[in-house]
């Protein structure tokens, strides 16, 4: 005789294919160079998994991808998308331009509409006019190129900060002046250092490090940073677009 | 946050039974103790309402400065996503020298003034002496936890200048949650349905010791970049900078959409 | 379903609300008045659940009557409708809250001014220049910001409430046939033919 109480209530399995790992992320696009940051701490509710995980991943010499989200399909996304930008330099003896990096990241991203990789992907980089870029995503695909962007965890912290100070919102030009459209390089910098110690001030799930990807257009110095501590090359070649990272200190409580 | 679930069970003849209680927040489950063939025939519907604290909207902010204070709430009042009215205010004085914040609630906003506004009375004529801000921070602390299993669903900003031995002024201002947790903070509270926001950017612009035109500028610029980024505040704002030897209140412009 | 609106003017409060009374899918009586008259000067359209209506309405307006009694004189607007919204406030939080929705129009006969407050039945209040409750508030609410006129003549201040009428009649499904139309200025009150 079977167990009947077995049978008369019906259990529920349940699995969760996602999770949710904390950490933000942010982009600007400077006139001719574009800047890509992530924090490094990769945490699961209240526990901290590991206080470095990078989240942002140079894809060309003249690309950034900064993934925010459920870190496992995180990192898939990454090396699939690195994977199809090595297949297309092996087939076109060349890098992917950014514009069609950013079409490609949406192909992927909607060919797994109905069960997605949970990621919020921001992309940076310089376009083939020489103009910094940024593009962001949402998990299934919609993209829009913009100026700058926070994703993640505090970005409802971050973002309004940064319309405030990117875009001057809020904020009328003195008389016969107008706002920049584009900041120099080294205030691009203290904003995206200032957003990340006040989000790691405010959030929980920001902090322990900082990775900032600084891609340069074709020809443009490093004018202005040259002497910033730890700033480390990451191009391949000298005379195209330079790409460099610098890692900085978060609080880690 | 205290949230209101209205539980609507249709079963198959597409009749209502109302105010079933859930456990779990999916969106189809089978009801503890009920028959199975009821459970197994009839759909379970969460249908969200609403949080009580987000319904009508709105946000409150107070920031220290040097020798000064600074309190600020945007005008928006809702029900839910319609915006009823674009005026109303969510900051009252006290005295000539504090100023209370209340973001919630706006049923609750309005009876927590009509009861401050008495009790501060009260306290005036017992007791024939100035009302301070810690005073009336710790007032505003009992009376809300006084309804600790049916609290008024706000969450008071209290913004003041408190008198010294010596006779001078400092900075004194203070928050609490819905049922009367002071927080003490040197730098600034922020309250509301753009609280999120209104961290980032506070802690981004807000630096030591300014002056009131810097600490206006710095609130105001806080307040209007917060609100833009949220649905449930905003329709323009009014700052209020508080000094030993006057009251500095002006009311902004903003987006209306 | 139940609809009301109402919107100042120069000198003068226009409040208005559906005449019909339901139950459920059947209409049981196509001429209700469901404006009260507070007192000379203050007008009260009420909605909300069947029952609570008219008992809180009857309730609120033998109360400020008896204040009229007492005192020799009525309540003024603001603080007629400060106590209307305690009233509900305090009945939010007691074991059968009262369902019901308002629009307190009154003319201010010590200064000379219309006042219109919108008062929902959690006890929130607004001061506006214009307001409505119910479906018919998500046509007219974009209508009133866009035509109303706070110097407006009556005249003028009539077509803009037609208008709300008319578009919550040409869009809503279930939207009500006739509405009684009342106005308060400072000769006090009276019913308007739309």
């Amino acid at each position: 005789m079977p167990n009947m109480s077995a049978i008369v209530h019906p259990q529920q399995r349940h699995f969760n294919p996602y999770a949710e790992n904390g950490g933000t992320i942010l982009a600007i696009a400077g006139a001719d160079f574009t800047v890509i940051a992530g924090d490094t701490r990769q945490s699961e509710g209240y526990s901290i998994q590991t206080r470095y995980a990078p989240k942002v991943f140079r894809l060309t010499d003249r690309a950034v991808l900064a993934v925010n989200g459920f870190a496992a399909d995180g990192n898939m996304f990454v090396k699939k998308v690195k994977q199809r930008l090595e297949w297309y330099k092996h087939a076109h003896a060349k890098d992917m331009p950014l514009r069609a990096i950013a079409r490609l990241i949406q192909t992927m991203l909607y060919a797994q509409r109905f069960f997605p990789y949970y990621v919020y992907n921001i992309l940076g980089g310089i376009e083939e006019d020489g103009s910094g870029a940024v593009y962001s995503f949402d998990p299934v695909g919609s993209y829009e190129r913009e100026a700058c962007r926070a994703a993640g965890a505090a970005q409802s912290l971050v973002q309004p900060f940064l319309d405030n100070q990117i875009y001057f919102k809020n904020q009328t030009a003195a008389p016969g002046r107008s706002h920049p459209s584009h900041l120099p390089l080294p205030d691009v910098l203290s904003i995206v250092v200032d957003s990340f110690t006040s989000a790691t001030e405010r959030h929980i799930e920001v902090g322990d490090g900082l990775e900032i990807y600084i891609v340069l257009a074709k020809g443009r110095s490093l004018q202005g940073v040259e002497g910033l501590h730890g700033l480390r090359e990451l191009s391949t070649q000298e005379d195209g677009e330079r790409v460099f990272v610098l890692q900085r200190d978060l609080k880690k409580d | 946050m205290s949230q209101i679930w209205k539980y609507v069970r249709v079963t198959p003849s597409g009749g209502r039974v109302r105010g079933v209680p859930a456990r779990s927040s999916t969106t189809s489950i089978s009801l503890p103790g009920t028959p199975d063939h009821l459970s197994s025939q009839s759909t379970l519907i969460l249908r969200f309402v609403m949080s009580i604290m987000e319904h009508n909207g709105g946000s409150v902010v107070a920031m220290a400065g040097k020798n000064c204070v600074a309190i600020a709430c945007d005008l928006r009042l809702g029900a839910g996503a319609q915006t009823i009215a674009t005026n109303f205010e969510k900051i009252f004085p006290v005295t000539d020298r504090m100023y209370l914040g209340l973001a919630g609630l706006a049923s609750d906003v309005v009876t927590l003034r009509e009861k401050f506004r008495y009790l501060t009375n009260m306290f005036l004529i017992k007791e024939s002496r100035p009302l301070e801000p810690s005073t009336f921070a710790h007032l505003v602390s009992s009376t809300l936890y006084e309804r600790r299993f049916g609290p008024y669903f706000c969450e008071p900003v209290l913004a003041g200048l408190e008198r010294t031995p010596s006779g001078s002024y400092k900075p004194y201002i203070v928050g609490t949650d819905l049922i009367g947790c002071l927080n003490f903070a040197k730098d600034f509270i922020v309250t509301g349905t753009a609280s999120d926001k209104l961290f980032g950017v506070a802690e981004g612009l807000w630096e030591p010791d300014l002056e009131p035109e810097d600490l206006f500028e710095t609130i105001s610029q806080t307040l209007m970049n917060a609100v833009d980024r949220d649905a449930y505040s905003g329709w323009g704002a009014v700052v209020h900078v508080i000094t030993p030897d006057k009251v500095i209140t002006r009311t902004l412009k903003g987006r209306m959409d | 379903m139940e609809c009301s609106f109402a919107l100042t003017g120069k000198d003068y409060v226009l409040v208005a609300a559906d005449t019909t009374s339901a139950r459920s899918i059947i209409k049981m009586k196509i001429d209700e008045d469901k404006i009260k008259t507070l007192s000379p000067h203050l007008l009260m359209a009420y909605s909300g659940e069947p029952g609570d209506t008219v008992q809180f309405a009857e309730y609120i307006e033998r109360n400020i009557r008896l204040y009229h009694i007492r005192n020799l004189y009525p309540l003024r607007p603001q603080s007629a409708a400060a106590w209307i919204r305690r009233s509900l406030a305090e009945s939010l939080r007691s074991r059968h809250p009262y369902s019901v929705n308002l629009l307190v129009g009154g003319f201010d006969t010590a200064d000379q001014s219309p006042h219109l407050y919108w008062i929902d039945y959690l006890g929130t209040m607004a001061t506006v220049p214009y307001a409505a409750h119910g479906y018919g508030s998500y046509f007219a609410s974009s209508l009133l910001d866009r035509y109303h006129n706070p110097d407006g003549t009556l005249e003028e201040g009539l077509a803009t409430l037609r208008r709300a009428i008319d578009e919550t009649s040409k869009r809503l499904i279930v939207a009500p046939g006739k509405y009684m139309v009342k106005v308060v200025d400072k000769d006090g009150i009276r019913e308007i033919e739309l």
